[in-house]
């Protein structure tokens, strides 16, 4: 031990000794590494280990089960029902954004006056929590005295006001709040892409002749292909795993049921009825169905590519 | 351009930023209006009588403070740590070489995809299993565990955008690397430091998920969750609810303008999650 400190003492007397790069750059990184590991990485491998197990959510008790969850899953009618009503609500969600936010973004990087505020503005719905969004729609939306039943019946659109958050309407009205409040995101991609596409392109379009239409089609467009891709993955990701909004929009409202997609099912399975087994169990196949979509989509998109 | 496409293209500006703020403006009517006010038909825009009378109730009556403080106290935490953790990660990603550097880049990238809501069952069986469900502790460590990844790829992009000369030119001139980086990194990757700090501060300001899941007790809770339980009482008082939508909503926004103009820059390379 003696030798060892002495020997120290000697390293500290010489000028200060230095880590190299690699082992600075493995500890620098470590700490983030460790997290994400520990709260990411290892749940996931956890929530495979717990979709094997008949397990309550609040005791200990546990019991091996093998693929039982996954059998009793493929005939859970509650599952095939969660699972379209999620897909109706990705999709049509993840296609109104897309739309809305390219003809947003086209608008928003044309030149006029008070275009930085604009651009700000629309940013809005998007930072704001989830919680605010669903208060301040559900109210708009109150079937008693919210404003817009109120402008319908008014201006004659509708002779009974609409119950938004009822059986019938309730899976439109959580489709619009949801466009209304994810949105910016596409706007926001799309806007710093066009702003990259070199002004010569259009010159060379004009002189060409081409029409508004022509150089949308021929140049932005093909220009966008890229970012859309991402944009497209990301949000009908996002929008198909998204459990607040549509939780929040279901509570109390009676026509919870009827917006009931996969991810709010995994949540009611795991705190609702304590099937933390079976909770992981519609985690996992949602996770192994985002992946399998994800390859899909990867592949599609590269063989297009080849053929472009 | 043609006058009526310019007419066009105003009225196209308008409209959105119309929809976008308008909700907002509504939700601050209410929240200044008297009860019989809020309920009254035609609705108004402008409040006829306006009070405070929601904003009062809503601080003396309901639990609203404590949520606040929970809030600032767990977003405040969760920026300090992702700031700190992600500079630290992204700066060796990018200034050192070592072996599995790449991969660690597409790791982060795959974990950008992630949603709570597909590890919510283990995170809260592991927290049970520690001991530390219904503590702040594991709300941080969740929020900063889901900001990182997004927060090392933002950073990344921030500091491989800055020369690596500068540095170097410090680091001959006989300066060590600590001060290298406060002096000349650092000044630099003050917009990348801002954004993240904004992302992270976002994300666990307006989480919902996390703390349904893992807070029990009413003094801990944070204000989605907090202000979820007035929303849920059986006769919806939409003063008071609008009152705490408004109270919710300053800070955030206050955050947001001040480092708005820092944040084009970081959405240019995806600033946002969600």
């Amino acid at each position: 031990m003696t030798v060892h400190a002495g020997a120290a003492a000697r390293v500290r007397a010489r000028p200060r000794r230095r880590l190299g790069p690699a082992a600075l750059g493995v500890l620098g990184v470590l700490p983030a590494l460790l997290l994400i590991a520990a709260l990411i990485a290892y749940p996931v491998g956890y929530s495979i280990w717990l979709s094997l197990l008949d397990k309550h959510s609040f005791f200990p008790a546990e019991r091996w089960v093998g693929l039982d969850n996954y059998v009793y899953l493929l005939r859970d009618t509650e599952f095939w029902d969660s699972l379209w009503k999620g897909v109706v609500y990705a999709t049509g969600t993840t296609a109104l954004q897309l739309v809305a936010g390219v003809v947003a973004a086209l608008v928003l990087h044309q030149p006029f006056v008070g275009r930085t505020l604009v651009r700000a503005l629309v940013l809005f719905p998007y930072m704001i929590p989830t919680i605010v969004a669903v208060i301040v729609w559900r109210w708009l939306l109150n079937e008693t005295y919210g404003l817009v039943d109120y402008l319908l019946v008014a201006w004659g659109l509708v002779r009974q006001p609409i119950v938004w958050l009822g059986t019938e309407h309730v899976m439109t009205s959580l489709i619009g709040m949801s466009v209304w409040q994810f949105t910016p995101f596409v706007v926001i991609s799309v806007l710093a892409r066009l702003q990259t596409i070199p002004p010569e392109l259009y010159e060379a379009a004009r002189v060409d002749g081409a029409s508004p239409w022509g150089r949308f089609r021929w140049i932005t467009l093909p220009q966008l292909r890229a970012v859309l891709f991402v944009v497209i993955l990301l949000r009908s990701i996002w929008m198909f795993t998204k459990f607040d909004t549509v939780w929040l929009w279901g509570e109390g409202a009676g026509a919870g049921r009827e917006i009931r997609t996969l991810p709010v099912y995994a949540y009611m399975r795991t705190f609702t009825y304590y099937q933390a087994g079976y909770g992981a169990a519609l985690a996992v196949v949602m996770l192994l169905m985002l992946m399998a979509a994800t390859v899909a989509y990867f592949r599609l998109f590269w063989r297009e590519e080849e053929a472009a | 351009m043609r006058r009526v496409t310019r007419l066009a293209l105003y009225a196209a500006a308008l409209g959105l930023a119309a929809q976008a703020i308008f909700p907002f403006l509504w939700m601050l009517s209410t929240s200044l209006k008297p009860p019989r006010e809020v309920l009254a038909t035609p609705p108004g825009l402008v409040p006829a009588a306006p009070t405070l009378d929601n904003f009062v109730r809503l601080l003396t009556e309901t639990a609203f403070i404590t949520y606040f403080r929970n809030s600032v106290l767990v977003a405040g935490l969760t920026v300090l740590l992702t700031t700190l953790v992600g500079a630290v990660g992204a700066y060796s990603l990018t200034r050192f070489r070592f072996p599995g550097r790449e991969a660690v880049a597409k790791l982060i990238l795959a974990t950008y995809m992630f949603a709570p809501i597909l590890i919510v069952v283990p995170i809260y069986i592991m927290a049970r299993r520690l001991g530390i469900v219904n503590t702040h502790t594991a709300l941080v460590l969740s929020y900063t565990s889901f900001s990182l990844p997004f927060a090392l790829w933002l950073l990344r992009a921030f500091f491989q955008s800055i020369p690596l000369d500068l540095e170097e030119a410090a680091l001959v001139d006989g300066a060590g690397r600590p001060r290298a980086v406060a002096y000349v990194v650092a000044p630099l990757a003050l917009p990348g430091l801002l954004a993240t700090a904004i992302f992270t501060f976002t994300l666990a300001w307006n989480d919902y998920i996390f703390t349904l899941i893992l807070i029990a007790s009413d003094e801990l809770k944070t204000l989605p969750v907090g202000v979820q339980d007035l929303f849920a009482a059986a006769v919806v008082d939409w003063g008071l609810v609008m009152a705490a939508g408004v109270l919710i909503t300053i800070p955030a926004l206050a955050f947001f303008m001040a480092v708005q103009r820092h944040l084009v820059a970081g959405w240019g390379s995806g600033g946002l999650k969600g």
